[in-house]
């Protein structure tokens, strides 16, 4: 027995009131810091308090044992893609001797996790612009991913890109991505996991393999592809401006708003849904960049009672745009209201702040010119965005604001809102 | 069969998985199993990764490579986490309770910061892939009549999925049981008897039953680990009646005995490298029902030669187990095939295969005298796997004595494989939630309370002055805490019990009461009032019971104590009111009224008396 400071991944042990304690040592959770945590030869991890221990023994040095690196073959006959990991949990993997995350950044540890993808195509190109939690992520994010795109998909070699990403905002680069690559030519597919990776159960598998299908598809378009149910038998490629995370935790947590999924992916088919899409073969020259952002824009929920005088701050802190999600057909409190909002949205925007309205509902269309209530509003000069989703309207005033030449004239501003550049209107609402 | 456990080195350990009831471990689910159509199922796929290590566990492997789907059915009583749509939720506090009751019984030390895990099990009974365990306790004993056995740990983990069916490749999970807390109580190998065995698992099912467990067959599941000098840690599985347990410890220990004396003959043979060789065109002609009905359907014989194993297939470690069957477990459980013919079965008689056949066979595979052959018949893939399967199984036997594995325990007594032993790498931490912190504050609560074991409650009601049969009823019926309760009430334990359980069960099954009329019309509060009015001397002991009578028959409290407004006893009037019609017959009822009510007046309402009379006198 040697007395030296044992380190994470060392057979150690501890010594607590009479009894004694073998195991690996393990890394204390960050909110753990004075727990000992110990891995048990039976493989359960069982803590002391760091105070009360007499002392950790260190029996024998944790020898980094390295995993050994998968081999993988490329085959001239599949299909290649790349990849871009910006983190996740689909690219997190438990490393229970660290009791820590790590992350899948490589082909190699792809291949190890996901062979089911390499079945099916070459990823001959990995990109890691960053590796964040997507709740961490702006519009800088966005861009960085758009540029790698554009370089991905301009290589002859490589027949389209698959992005994966934290689910939690998801559906805004999506959106973003729909405006940030002109003359698309090639599949953009972003898929998840809510399920980590560690656990058989994953929903990564599929939605991986599913979204390996559809970047070798003719949809060349900015899609979503994951699981479509609770089954692990198909999953939807959904467009990425009419998509939306609802629901917290199931594996079907994305689910298409005010359109239709443009495909149903199972693991080994592809079936189109949808003649709603740019079609690879009819697409001709490059792909252009051109994510442009105005950062100063917001999106801001309005609830009963609120006092509009809300919209002030936004205006104190240089805001040039915002998007209202408006109750019902696209109200907020009138007039008539103890609270009303019609005078404050008329100030506002003779100050300058361009005010959009989208639906608080989620699906459906607004429609201001059913109720007195909203033709006082609309009156003001709210631009109401029609069935545009609330999250890509945030998204599309943002790509708008940043081009100056539009910016500075309201008219254009509302044209351009208005304007379909990537399905994000539908005239036609069969649900 | 005299075993002299010793001298074989015979080591054994116990495991026990027991229901709480509770709800479930990680959602609030109620532990209900159900019998009706499922509300809605899903289908799923497992994967195997090469997990947190890097190896992957042999357990899991070898579940993955049967490459199955999964069809979970679910209730109105199941929720988004067992669906693996929805995290765990905090630790159901009321298990762990339980947990740290059965720890303190049973002496073990209790682990005050402890981990829930992940436990990796993919034949799909778990629908997020792992089964979550936590260890509560551990070294702890307890005392059986030839010494002291450890308790090596506690743990408190979630059922499994039930299998209800198999399709194919596809199985069939009912949700309704998985999260159901277990507790899971391994001893140390310390047993040294399989009477012991038995001794242990009895009395660890007597503490468990003096803590809110479940009841009923398959609340309870038993394990078994056995192991003897020179053979291997065997997990037996699956015992629903622990009595047959000192059968099949006794078993396996002669099927390692056998697979010891097997090794012997084998162990210098050379690994060849076998792979299996396709002989059904050796079959074309073949009178063999068998092997003619598989052809048919475009079946294949694959066989192989086991080398060095003349005669070892026909052995026997006990009645109707030979290593041959053994072999075809292997065969059914890896591949799904049938079952195996080999060349130590009465080939001609059993199979009707020609001499021509079993000679061309035996060139085929260039069986030589001290060699054994194999063949299934099945479709291609199964029976060449099955084949595989076999010939890795015989190379095993050439290098090790016992192949450490988990088997399942047969009704006869027998086992069969079940699958190789996990490892502990197939452990990992439950990230979704926090170390678990068992306070001392909780585990002195517990200590406080600590429910006494069935033994000390049966002599102690016996003490009380309960008779026998008494005991036995507030024992079976779970009545203990109602009884006490009441006992505080009206000190008459015997009568208690007869108020509480005894009637009120004869009543509700003369008046063919549902379990819901019986709870509502003859609850445990009903029967405190009328216990309350007994103490009071409203009412006699004589009359409780036709009050309960009532009661069941749908009349209200009042109604029914109305009876005796004052105490008095039914019985007591009818027999007057009769003597009376005898003394002086042929009155009518009111005067007979006249002539009772003087006597029992602030007894009985004047309707009450009427009633009795009219029952008498048209």
């Amino acid at each position: 027995m040697v007395k030296v400071d044992p380190k994470v991944g060392d057979y150690v042990e501890v010594l607590f009131g009479k009894n004694s304690y073998k195991g690996t040592l393990l890394e204390s959770p960050e909110d753990e810091k004075g727990t000992v945590l110990l891995k048990l030869d039976s493989g359960y991890n069982v803590g002391f308090v760091k105070k009360e221990t007499l002392g950790v023994i260190l029996l024998k040095s944790g020898e980094g044992k390295k995993e050994e690196p998968s081999k993988i073959k490329k085959d001239v006959n599949k299909p290649n893609i790349a990849m871009i990991i910006t983190g996740g949990t689909i690219a997190a993997r438990l490393n229970p001797k660290k009791g820590g995350v790590d992350w899948l950044t490589s082909t190699e540890d792809l291949f190890k996790f996901y062979p089911e993808l390499f079945e099916i195509v070459n990823v001959s190109r990995v990109e890691v612009p960053f590796m964040k939690a997507s709740e961490d992520m702006d519009f800088k994010d966005w861009q960085k991913i758009a540029k790698l795109c554009e370089e991905i998909l301009n290589d002859g070699n490589i027949s389209g890109v698959i992005i994966t990403h934290g689910t939690d905002t998801l559906y805004y680069t999506s959106s973003a991505l729909s405006f940030f690559l002109k003359n698309l030519n090639k599949p953009v597919v972003l898929t998840y996991s809510q399920r980590s990776i560690d656990r058989a159960s994953s929903d990564a598998s599929l939605n991986l393999r599913c979204a390996a299908l559809a970047a070798v598809s003719d949809i060349a378009e900015v899609m979503l592809v994951g699981h479509a149910n609770s089954d692990d038998t198909f999953c939807y490629a959904m467009p990425g401006t009419k998509v939306r995370k609802l629901h917290s935790s199931r594996r079907d947590a994305f689910k298409v708003v005010n359109s239709k999924p443009l495909a149903k992916i199972f693991s080994d088919k592809i079936e189109i849904l949808s003649s709603d899409f740019k079609s690879r073969e009819h697409t001709k020259g490059k792909v252009e960049l051109d994510s442009k952002f105005e950062e100063k824009v917001a999106l801001v929920k309005f609830h009963p009672g609120q006092d509009p005088d809300i919209l002030d701050y936004y205006l104190k802190k240089k805001c040039k745009g915002i998007v209202l999600e408006m109750v019902g057909l696209g109200h907020v409190a009138t007039n008539r209201a103890r609270l009303g909002w019609t005078k404050k949205l008329k100030d506002v925007q003779a100050k300058g702040l361009i005010v959009c309205a989208a639906a608080q509902t989620i699906f459906g269309r607004l429609d201001p010119l059913v109720y007195s209530n909203g033709r006082e509003l609309l009156a003001t000069g709210v631009i109401y965005l029609e069935d545009i989703l609330a999250e890509t309207a945030f998204v599309k005033l943002g790509w708008v604001l940043g081009h100056k030449e539009w910016a500075n004239s309201k008219e254009i501003v509302k044209k351009k809102m208005l304007e379909n550049f990537a399905h994000e209107l539908n005239p036609r609402l069969e649900e | 069969m005299e075993i002299d456990y010793a001298k074989i080195g015979f080591k054994s350990g116990l495991e026990i998985h027991q229901q709480l009831d509770t709800h479930k471990l990680f959602c609030n689910c109620p532990s209900v199993l159900r019998s009706d159509n499922p509300d809605f199922t899903i289908k799923r796929k497992l994967n195997v990764s090469a997990g947190e290590s890097g190896k992957v566990d042999t357990a899991a492997a070898y579940q993955a490579s049967l490459n199955k789907t999964f069809v979970y059915q679910g209730y109105d009583s199941t929720c988004l986490v067992e669906l693996d749509e929805e995290p765990p939720h905090q630790i159901n506090p009321d298990a762990l309770r339980i947990a740290l009751q059965i720890s303190e019984l049973l002496h073990c030390k209790v682990f005050h910061t402890t981990q829930i895990m992940r436990k990796t099990v993919v034949n799909g009974s778990n629908t997020s892939g792992f089964q979550r365990t936590v260890l509560i306790a551990h070294d702890g004993w307890v005392e059986t009549s030839s010494g002291k056995v450890g308790i090596q740990t506690i743990c408190l983990e979630e059922d499994a999925a039930r299998e209800v069916g198999k399709e194919g490749n596809t199985v069939i999970y009912r949700l309704d049981r998985l999260g159901i807390p277990l507790v899971e109580i391994a001893t140390e190998p310390d047993i040294k008897s399989a009477e012991q065995v038995k001794e242990v698992a009895l009395y660890l099912g007597k503490v468990l039953r003096s803590c809110k467990v479940k009841r009923g067959l398959g609340t309870i599941r038993q394990d078994v680990n056995v192991s003897i000098k020179n053979g291997a840690r065997i997990e037996i599985k699956g015992f629903q009646d622990p009595r047959m347990m000192t059968e099949t410890v006794d078993k396996e220990i002669l099927r390692q005995k056998k697979l010891i004396e097997i090794h012997g003959l084998v162990k210098g043979v050379k690994d060849y490298g076998l792979s299996p060789i396709d002989l059904t065109s050796i079959f074309r002609n073949t009178e063999c029902n068998l092997v003619k009905n598989s052809l048919v359907k475009g079946g294949k014989v694959f066989g192989a030669k086991l080398p060095g194993f003349f005669g070892l297939l026909g052995l026997e470690f006990y009645e109707g187990k030979r290593f041959g069957t053994e072999l075809s477990n292997y065969g059914k459980a890896h591949a799904g095939v049938g079952g195996l013919i080999h060349s130590d079965e009465q080939l001609k008689e059993k199979y009707k295969f020609s001499d021509k056949e079993i000679s061309e066979i035996r060139n085929s595979l260039k069986v030589k005298d001290k060699d054994a052959f194999v063949l299934v018949v099945d479709e291609e893939k199964k029976a060449r796997k099955a084949v595989d399967v076999v010939i890795s199984r015989a190379n095993t036997q050439i290098n090790i004595a016992v192949p450490s594995e988990v088997r399942n325990a047969l009704p006869d007594g027998s086992t069969e494989f079940l699958r190789p032993m996990p490892g502990a790498d197939r452990m990992y931490p439950e990230t979704d939630l926090p170390l678990l912190k068992i306070s001392q504050d909780l585990v002195n609560d517990v200590k406080r309370t600590l429910p006494k074991l069935h033994d000390e409650v049966e002599a102690d009601l016996k003490n009380r002055g309960l008779t026998p049969e008494m005991v036995k009823l507030v024992l079976s019926e779970d009545m203990l805490e109602e009884f006490e309760s009441l006992l505080r009430i009206y000190d008459n334990p015997n009568f208690v019990v007869k108020a509480l359980i005894l009637w009120p069960k004869e009543i509700s099954s003369k008046e063919k009461l549902s379990d819901k009329q019986r709870s509502e019309r003859l609850s445990v509060d009903i029967i405190e009032s009328i216990l309350q009015k007994v103490a009071e001397k409203k009412i006699s002991e004589s009359g409780v019971k036709e009050v309960l009578e009532k009661l069941a028959k749908g009349s209200s409290l009042d109604e029914s104590l109305s009876v005796k407004k004052e105490g008095g006893d039914i019985r007591k009037l009818e027999e007057r009111v009769l003597k009376l019609i005898k003394e002086k017959p042929g009155l009518n009822a009111n005067a007979y009224m006249g002539l009772v009510m003087a006597e029992f007046k602030g007894q009985f309402d004047g309707k009450v008396i009427m009633e009795t009379i009219r029952k008498f006198v048209k």
